[in-house]
């Protein structure tokens, strides 16, 4: 007699969730190869090294860490959009905003060692949750659709804290763009001395947890499901979705401010032109593969931090050039949205391969002829 | 030879099977109704027949020839033209517009004769007194001016077959009568005729003969409907007898309990949908509304349940004045029961089990500082499943997984398992088969039997009258009439919901 | 008089790479598909532009490379958005992210740099391009269209074009009712989805076609991140212009007007982060105050079969 696994609703749907992801990923890797070994470079090795470097090594391991950071919190800053049905464009400006901030208190208002660092990274993200608060707003009030005013923001933070640290923020004689170093009270210690890991980890895998639990555990969570799945519906069961979208897309900038702030606080130490090259961006894929769950999102991270991390260190001593990665994360976004699209050709050639081995033992029948 | 031949025709779908071996035939000239309850797979047929969905097994012939549709072009090449339930029209666009997409009449190969396609569709409206303009848009029509347009297309395509779809679903009483008359002059001109209802007195007074399906299956395909009854016809529907004419008038009515007044509506283009009503439902009473959609059911109900703030309104439940958004009047004791139970009434991706407690989330048995109480969560719908008998397995799977009866279980479950003071019912049994309806009405007459009031609105005038303690008639956002519902025949509540006067009316009888 | 052509000679110049995205966005719109991943189109179509004329040594055959990488991209959306029915938000992200992704990585792959690619041939402004030299004698408006490329007249040929078919011909008439209300088309035998692709593809094409403009007229190379951004402007001028090429054209050229006048202050002392932000601000004001009439076709997002 052979039992039957009875598998609960919620694990299939699991197990499911994660074919999903790891199909995704596999392919994108596998393309992202492709791509490689076109540039001339041997596909295999690539992600041997790369992996070596990023996991095998201590130093890999720590960039690994550190790089996966910044991206946990963006990535969970776009979940947290996701499970209401907005599509958060507004990452990036998002944590510039919260990059600006954060420095800026860090810099300018004196407070005790600990509580200094604290209410920076606050101020970040309650900068960055603003901002997000300023796009449902906008959906709200005027219709606009958040998925063109966040781009539009993004624009303006940029350019507007660009100008801050171009002139009148920026400090005397200092070359490039920045603002005054923040004080030392204000640090995110360094979790290893002289690297770019701080506490800041600690602080996004708690924020994944937290919002995990918000979202299985309290009514607030429920009614984001509700949102998110038919807003109409919400609307007849007395849910304010005003307030629940304001809320989510102000967490889900907090999240994004948070990651600015870490940026500045713990590696920085002052706000720069080029904070973020495209981490509010790169939070997309990270939920993607992640399916769009919080905590996914640490796992989702720590490996396109492996991935980029370890392409940062192959490239220093080989000419492999680590702008692939993006490429990578970018065909994850397309193929976690549709697995069909792999496995659809898959089966066409599997199909075709079963008619042609028909058609063929079809005429190996031999023919009597005549008698 | 028939005109139209399909035999053998399956058609099956994950999870269910609509069609199952049915053999449909149509003669040349005749009206056909093609007759069953909600799901018996009649439009599916029809679909077929159309072109818009392909048969798994079975053959269709025209005069004998077999063929082979891929899509609609291929029917319509044949005459057939089907006039949907669902209006499948740009409300953006003109009615010319609408008519002729996809048929376009040409200049220079390319570009749209405007010219050419508006003249020939004023010819049309005038041939058959449709009575709409050509230039005008969708939008601004009347329910009715709407399907003529739908009818419009199908003329326009020089239609021989006429494939109608459970067409006065959105008609009075009235207005049906001017579409049978426009149907007979198609007949006289050799269209051929088939319409699909589970409306059995207009069967009775245009068909020539009678199909009736049942879950699939066909069961009588030569039914002379000028010898049956209402109940006959009912019964071979389903299979058994039903009584949809049996009241159950309220054995005790007691004093005024819930309260409007003065309630005006208006839209966002500023134009006032209800022009201040009111109206008192008292305890033990069903109060149901009569009207054509669009005359400003839905506002009541909107404004009732907090969905929208109205102009004004005065509304007081046991003397206590309501005020605030849908939570508020949710919290207030007034249960509602939405007109469209998946956009408004259940969260489809979500479990059964939570969609138990959709707008009762906050309340202390589900929720407790803020968080979840997952586990009495479940043991609170597994009561609800057993008392309402939702048929399910496991109410963790998806609500999306369960029949439309059940669904609608489900949502009056969740109201009726709490104390609610007032029960807002809209269009409950629709899409729902005759035994479901039942349940959902016995429902309602158990809470009204608490001693409790109903609001109900419906599009259905056998519904509201069945139900009803009192008949309130609504016409462009006035109420017209007030009545016994056994006052008027629906003919006259027709006349009545069409804006013709209660005096008029009752000297029409006389 | 001497500032004046100038602004105008500028704001075309700087309009016409949006507007030709913009116009494709309206193709996409008008069809009922969400016009998001143009900046992955554009980023390819800059990118792709410059391999093609690096390698053939003539533009022609970089604008050619620069279309088929734009209308790759765009399948990428139509395919994942129309046969897999992902959320077109979602689906063009992914190409938006793809599409910049592959720009900068082929610029390192190719030419291992990291800033900007060699010089490749490209497009003169008019008065340098045969048989256009004599333009500048034309009276008034000779010396603004002097200073354009040939890709202004792209620009208009599309714009006419594009209205012509939406509006005159009978295609597009079927275009636009699968926008509005695609189930209502296939109901009356329209093939909702050749139309929906044939918007996305038209996005695909005119966005990239914008992208090559940037890689092969005025600059002549590829420089990192050359995109910019423009791809989501392009789209944010489509909403509101109403999705139509006219109204989408005359919208490119506004924000031209404002793009151009950062250039006009710079002299003046006020700094350029500014002024460059001032157009993304005054778009953003005018979305706001635009949203509740400009709504787009009713059926954006819906297929044919309702699901």
């Amino acid at each position: 007699m052979i039992n039957k696994i009875q598998l609960s609703d919620k694990t299939t749907n699991f197990l499911i969730a994660l074919g999903k992801s790891s199909l995704a990923l596999v392919t994108a890797l596998f393309i992202g190869g492709v791509i490689i070994s076109l540039g001339g470079y041997s596909f295999v090795e690539v992600y041997v090294s790369i992996f070596k470097g990023s996991l095998g090594t201590s130093r890999g391991l720590i960039l690994t860490l550190a790089t996966a950071t910044p991206i946990m919190l963006t990535g969970l800053g776009f979940a947290l959009g996701i499970k209401v049905g907005i599509v958060n464009t507004g990452l990036e400006g998002q944590l510039y905003a919260g990059a600006m901030i954060a420095a800026l208190v860090g810099a300018y208002i004196p407070l005790p060692s600990g509580l200094h660092t604290a209410v920076a990274l606050l101020a970040g993200g309650a900068a960055g949750g603003l901002i997000g608060a300023l796009m449902s707003l906008f959906k709200i009030r005027f219709g606009a659709p958040e998925v063109i005013t966040g781009i539009m923001l993004n624009s303006v933070v940029m350019f507007f804290t660009s100008y801050l640290s171009n002139v009148p923020l920026k400090p005397e004689g200092a070359a490039a763009a920045q603002t005054k170093e923040i004080f030392e009270t204000a640090r995110l210690t360094r979790i290893v001395p002289r690297s770019q890991l701080t506490t800041a980890l600690f602080i996004a895998i708690l924020m994944c947890i937290l919002v995990y639990f918000m979202h299985k555990k309290t009514v607030w969570g429920y009614q984001m499901m509700v949102i998110g799945l038919n807003p109409r519906a919400a609307d007849v069961a007395g849910i304010n979705s005003s307030y629940m979208y304001t809320a989510a897309l102000s967490l889900s900038g907090f999240m994004a401010g948070l990651a600015g702030s870490g940026l500045v606080l713990g590696i920085f130490r002052r706000f720069i032109e080029e904070v973020s090259s495209g981490l509010g961006f790169q939070g997309i894929p990270v939920s993607a593969l992640a399916g769009h769950n919080p905590l996914g999102v640490i796992a989702s991270a720590l490996l396109f931090g492996a991935l980029e991390a370890g392409s940062l260190i192959v490239n220093q001593s080989t000419a492999i050039p680590f702008e692939f990665v993006d490429v990578v994360q970018a065909l994850v976004v397309v193929f976690v949205a549709a697995p069909a699209m792999i496995t659809d050709p898959f089966k066409f050639v599997c199909m075709k391969i079963r008619k042609r081995r028909l058609t063929d033992a079809i005429s190996e029948v031999p023919h009597e002829e005549g008698e | 030879m028939e005109l139209i031949k399909m035999t053998g025709i399956t058609k099956e779908y994950p999870g269910t099977v609509a069609l199952k071996d049915v053999d449909f035939y149509l003669k040349k000239g005749e009206i056909l109704s093609l007759l069953g309850e909600n799901g018996a797979g009649k439009t599916t047929l029809m679909k077929i027949l159309y072109g818009m969905e392909k048969q798994d097994k079975g053959e269709i012939y025209i005069n004998g020839e077999q063929v082979s549709f891929s899509n609609p072009n291929d029917a319509i090449a044949r005459g057939i033209c089907m006039v949907h339930q669902h209006f499948m029209l740009v409300p953006a666009f003109t009615v010319t517009e609408n008519v002729i997409a996809g048929i376009e009449p040409t200049k220079n190969k390319y570009f749209v004769d405007h010219k050419q396609a508006e003249d020939r569709v004023r010819e049309l409206i005038n041939r058959y007194n449709f009575n709409i303009d050509a230039d005008a848009k969708i939008e601004s029509l009347s329910v009715g001016e709407q399907q003529r347009v739908e009818i419009l297309k199908a003329l326009y395509r020089d239609a021989s077959i006429l494939i109608l779809d459970e067409p006065s679903a959105v008609l009075t009483p009235n207005e049906v009568d001017e579409l049978f008359v426009t149907l007979r002059k198609l007949q006289s001109q050799g269209t051929s005729i088939v319409i699909i209802t589970h409306k059995l007195r207009e069967t009775m007074s245009i068909a020539d003969r009678a199909m009736v399906l049942r879950s699939g299956l066909l069961t009588h395909d030569s039914v002379d409907p000028s010898l049956s009854s209402v109940q006959e016809l009912s019964e071979l529907m389903v299979g058994r007898l039903i009584r949809l004419d049996n009241r159950q008038p309220s054995e005790k009515i007691g004093s005024v309990m819930f309260s409007v007044k003065d309630l005006v509506v208006k839209d966002d283009r500023g134009v006032e949908r209800l022009k201040g009503i009111s109206f008192d439902i008292r305890e033990g009473e069903i109060l149901g509304f009569a009207g054509v959609e669009g005359n400003g059911q839905t506002q009541i109900l909107e404004a009732v349940t907090g969905l929208i703030q109205p102009e004004s309104i005065e509304m007081t439940l046991n003397g206590e004045i309501i005020t605030g958004d849908a939570r508020a009047h949710i919290d207030c004791g007034i249960g509602h029961v939405p007109e469209d139970r998946s956009t408004m009434g259940l969260v489809g991706g979500m479990s059964i089990k939570s969609n138990f407690i959709l707008g009762y989330h906050g309340y202390p048995d589900v929720c407790k500082n803020k968080l979840m109480r997952w586990k009495e969560i479940y043991a609170f719908g597994e009561n609800c499943r057993e008392n309402f008998q939702v048929k399910t397995p496991n109410i963790e799977a998806p609500v999306s997984s369960l029949s439309g009866g059940n669904q609608q279980k489900v949502v009056m479950a969740r109201v009726l398992s709490r104390e609610q003071k007032v029960l807002v019912a809209a269009h409950p049994t629709r899409g729902l088969d005759v035994g479901a309806m039942e349940y959902v009405h016995q429902q309602i007459f158990d809470f009204r039997d608490q001693g409790k009031a109903v609001l109900l609105i419906s599009a259905e005038l056998d519904e509201v009258v069945r139900l009803s303690d009192r008949l309130m008639v609504l016409f462009e956002g006035k109420i017209v009439a007030e009545c016994d519902p056994t006052e008027f025949t629906k003919t006259e509540l027709g006349l009545l919901m069409t804006g013709h006067s209660v005096e008029t009316v009752r000297g029409m009888a006389s | 008089m001497e500032l004046f052509a100038s602004i105008i000679a500028t704001t075309l110049r700087l309009s016409v790479p949006v507007m030709l995205a913009a116009i494709g966005c309206s193709f996409s719109t008008k069809a009922g598909v969400t016009a998001f991943g143009c900046e992955g189109m554009m980023a390819a179509g800059a990118i792709f532009a410059t391999i093609g004329a690096y390698y053939s040594g003539n533009r022609w055959v970089g604008v050619f490379v620069g279309l088929v990488a734009g209308l790759f991209m765009s399948l990428i959306h139509g395919v994942l958005h129309i046969r897999f029915r992902v959320n077109a938000t979602l689906s063009g992200m992914g190409v938006n992210l793809l599409g910049v992704a592959t720009a900068t990585l082929l610029l390192k792959l190719v030419w291992n740099e990291e800033g900007f690619s060699p010089p490749t041939d490209a497009f003169s402004k008019l008065s340098a391009t045969p048989p256009f030299t004599g333009i500048a004698k034309i009276p008034l408006i000779g010396g603004v269209l002097g200073e354009q490329s040939i890709y202004l007249l792209f620009c208009i040929v599309f714009i006419i074009l594009g209205w012509v078919y939406m509006y005159r011909t009978t295609f597009g008439l079927r275009m636009r009712m699968v926008g509005e209300n695609p189930v209502a088309a296939h109901s009356v035998g329209i093939n909702t989805v050749r139309y929906k692709y044939f918007g996305v593809i038209m996005c695909g094409l005119l966005a990239g076609l914008g992208g090559t403009y940037l890689s092969l007229v005025g600059m002549n190379r590829y420089t990192i991140n050359m995109a910019a951004g423009r791809g989501y402007v392009a789209m944010v001028i489509n909403n509101l212009g109403g999705s139509n090429p006219i109204g989408t054209a005359l919208s490119s050229l506004f924000f031209g007007f404002f793009d151009c006048l950062q250039f006009v202050f710079q002299g003046v002392q006020t700094p350029a982060q500014l002024m460059m932000m001032m157009p993304y601000v005054f778009t953003l004001i005018v979305c706001l105050l635009n949203s509740k009439r400009a709504t787009g076709p009713a059926g954006v997002g819906k297929h044919f079969d309702a699901k």
